[in-house]
């Protein structure tokens, strides 16, 4: 049930960017990276959203959740083989001597708010 | 018009705790987040690392709990200050809840804290507390695939304690498969193994505590001369 922190998260989040991008419009989109072995549960954390967002600056928006797969690097056979769950050997050549990337970053990816400049190009960080 | 962000979303949780880590680093405390399912013993082994110590390290702890204050009153039993908190509903504890706790600490000539979470194997893994050390909590009696099927809290550990190892022939717990699993997800964890009712195998984990609080006691006083 920590998506309901999660939601939290995200919504105070929101906030914050549309306050340093100086945006006070509607958002009517949000969309977030939660990684294949984040152990975030999308369905959960798309109630709580839907469950906190009434009254709050996401009010009516709609949430998109991209999840990125995590890698299994194999160092015996040497192949990268995207995984959506954890495993503890290789696909490909089934040896254990493995190491896991990425996967697991939570991260708001991007905040589509109503304002005047449609086309501005992303900001540079 | 779209705002990219790319900004982690636990941001503002992991910016708390980065400054609950400074802050106790600073005072050369050593920080350590204590995490399990409900009954797997982590007050137990709390409470039998605090008795090992007793007059030879200052040690306070921290108990997070949905309700109540049993936990806190079992550690002020042995002597050793703890405050309680309360997540009221909430499966974990985070950075803002201990930045709130420490602020009742008297963090002055203190070695070692202790954070006992919210008893839950999968929320806690996500919320940085601004601990130095991990240690997942495990009992025999849970079964040996909780590290295959809770991957996330068991890979952000430093440690792992199987628990309750006197009630090893009464399961088929198998130590060789958890150790084996463990070193697959997370090959720097430390295992140790304890039936800390008994006080077993607490004294290689307060050994391997030790060299962790003379580490924080000496980047506090190298920081200090700087």
């Amino acid at each position: 049930m920590h998506e309901l922190a999660i939601a939290e998260a995200v919504i105070e989040q929101v906030q914050r960017e549309l306050n340093r991008a100086g945006q006070r419009g509607r958002v009517h989109r949000v969309e977030l990276s939660i990684g294949r072995l984040s152990g975030v549960n999308c369905d959960s954390l798309r109630f709580a959203f839907d469950l906190l967002a009434p009254g709050t600056i996401v009010e009516g928006a709609a949430l998109h959740i991209n999840q990125p797969a995590a890698t299994c690097v194999c160092s015996a056979c040497g192949k990268r083989t995207a995984i959506e769950e954890l495993v503890v050997a290789c696909p490909a050549c089934a040896s254990e001597e493995i190491s896991i990337e990425g996967g697991r970053d939570l991260l708001l990816q991007s905040v589509d708010v109503e304002g005047p400049c449609e086309s501005s190009p992303p900001r540079k960080s | 018009m779209r705002i990219v962000a790319a900004t982690k979303i636990l941001k503002a949780n992991d910016q708390i705790a980065a400054e609950n880590r400074a802050l106790l680093a600073s005072a050369g405390v050593c920080c350590v987040n204590v995490v399990g399912s409900p009954g797997s013993g982590k007050t137990t082994l709390i409470e039998a690392l605090l008795k090992h110590f007793a007059g030879r390290i200052s040690a306070a702890v921290i108990e997070g709990d949905i309700a109540g204050s049993i936990d806190a009153e079992r550690i002020a039993a042995l002597g050793v200050p703890a405050v309680q908190i309360n997540t009221d509903g909430a499966c974990h504890l985070d950075a803002a809840m201990i930045a709130a706790a420490l602020r009742e600490l008297d963090l002055n000539g203190l070695q070692l804290l202790l954070i006992e979470n919210v008893g839950n194997l999968v929320c806690p893994a996500s919320f940085d507390l601004g601990e130095h050390l991990r240690i997942v909590v495990l009992s025999v009696s849970e079964g040996d695939d909780k590290a295959v099927k809770y991957p996330a809290v068991f890979q952000s550990a430093h440690a792992l304690c199987v628990t309750k190892t006197d009630l090893l022939p009464y399961t088929n717990f198998s130590l060789p498969r958890i150790t084996a699993d463990i070193h697959r997800l997370n090959p720097r964890a430390r295992c140790f193994e304890a039936a800390a009712l008994r006080g077993e195998g607490v004294a290689a984990i307060t050994e391997w505590l030790t060299e962790h609080l003379n580490a924080a006691k000496a980047g506090a006083k190298a920081s200090a001369e700087k």
